[in-house]
């Protein structure tokens, strides 16, 4: 839960990444704290085992004026992957505000992303949340690979709600749409707590959503 | 519509209050009131050495992390939790079901001073927290057009 101290003019949001093992949830946070500038940011606390997988979480503060006159307080959080920890998963999803999905684009992975995202409505319904009131964007991350899941297969597959929401093709580990991604996902929480309720429709379209390919008119006249 | 629940100036003056004779009481140099999720409500005392909000979301995760265990023997949670340092502790104890209190303290104190002081201290802040829920709590909210239109966080290339 969000909360505001009108006494130091802040105001605090907690952005959860999200998804299955592997897929680069800490590479993304490891990625934004080398490239925010230092003043914007904290220390990457990383609660990691000897082979680098988390255990625990990954923490990143994050601080920006956005809001006039208030100090915003973005405090990213990664969740261990590994199907056996979803109770850490539970844990760290308590009180959050916006989610980050991180799915990996390879063809094998596409089962356990489908599963992660059970399991995170399964976490959120558990504390009587909802992931159709979180606000949440999708990454479809490591499309640098080969053997990689075409785009419309993959908002197939995850973004098949009633409402679609913002999807990024990312490479984590170049940092290819990574801040387009937290940005996203931090305007739409902004502008939930907003008097309007919602991101004004003149915002930018969703990235990853695939365009129905223009059709001539000559072309049309040929068949 | 949405509002992000809010601490009026008033409110952060009355936590301060109760932290600050906390802190006196017990000599303690920190103590911080966070919620389970790991934001930071409240915080009192000498803040320049540490980093408040990554102390807080390590704190929320050591408490909750120790419900398992408390669950093994029977417990439902732990109420307290202490972590001692060669000059450096922490204590921690739970406020009520949404909130967990931590203090900080070195060589000018002692574990046991910390627990004497923080119970009753816990019982206040949970009472003068849930004085605010009664009252309706303040809500706080904006207009879209406050919101910055560029991009909030930027990629230093």
């Amino acid at each position: 839960m969000s909360i505001i101290n009108y006494a130091s003019r802040e105001i605090q949001f907690k952005i959860v990444y999200y998804g299955p093992a592997l897929c680069g949830k800490t590479t993304n946070l490891d990625y934004i704290h080398k490239r925010i500038n230092p003043e914007n940011r904290g220390d990457l606390v990383s609660l990691a085992t000897a082979s680098d997988r988390t255990l625990f979480f990954d923490f990143l503060p994050l601080n920006a004026v956005v809001i006039k006159g208030f100090v915003t307080k973005f405090q990213l959080y990664t969740v261990p992957g590994q199907v056996i920890y979803n109770a850490t998963r539970q844990l760290v999803l308590r009180s959050v505000d916006g989610v980050v999905f991180v799915a990996d684009s390879q063809w094998e992975k596409m089962e356990e992303n489908v599963e992660s995202f059970k399991n995170l409505e399964e976490n959120l319904a558990k504390q009587n949340a909802s992931i159709d009131e979180i606000p949440y964007v999708l990454q479809y991350n490591k499309r640098d690979l080969e053997n990689i899941a075409p785009v419309n297969y993959m908002e197939y597959v995850l973004n098949n709600r009633k409402k679609r929401v913002q999807s990024f093709e990312v490479v984590s580990s170049t940092g290819q749409n990574v801040f387009a991604a937290l940005n996203a996902v931090s305007q739409i929480l902004l502008h939930k707590f907003s008097k309007q309720g919602e991101v004004p429709q003149n915002s930018p379209a969703p990235v990853a959503i695939p365009v129905e390919p223009e059709v001539h008119a000559q072309e049309g006249a040929a068949l | 519509m949405n509002s992000i629940p809010c601490l009026t100036i008033e409110d952060v003056a009355n936590l301060d209050g109760i932290l600050g004779e906390f802190l006196q009481k017990a000599e303690a140099e920190l103590t911080v009131v966070i919620d389970r999720g790991g934001n930071v409500i409240s915080q009192f005392g000498d803040i320049s050495v540490m980093d408040v909000t990554i102390i807080a979301a390590l704190a929320a995760g050591s408490f909750a992390a120790t419900k398992e265990l408390a669950r093994r023997i029977g417990e439902i949670e732990f109420n307290a939790l202490y972590h001692q340092g060669n000059g450096n502790h922490i204590f921690m104890n739970s406020v009520d079901e949404d909130t967990i209190m931590i203090t900080v303290f070195g060589k000018r104190s002692t574990v046991g001073l910390v627990r004497f002081y923080s119970t009753a201290t816990a019982q206040r802040v949970s009472e003068l927290l849930q004085s605010l829920q009664n009252n309706g709590g303040h809500g706080f909210t904006f207009d879209a057009a406050d919101i910055t239109a560029a991009p909030i966080f930027a990629d230093a290339k």
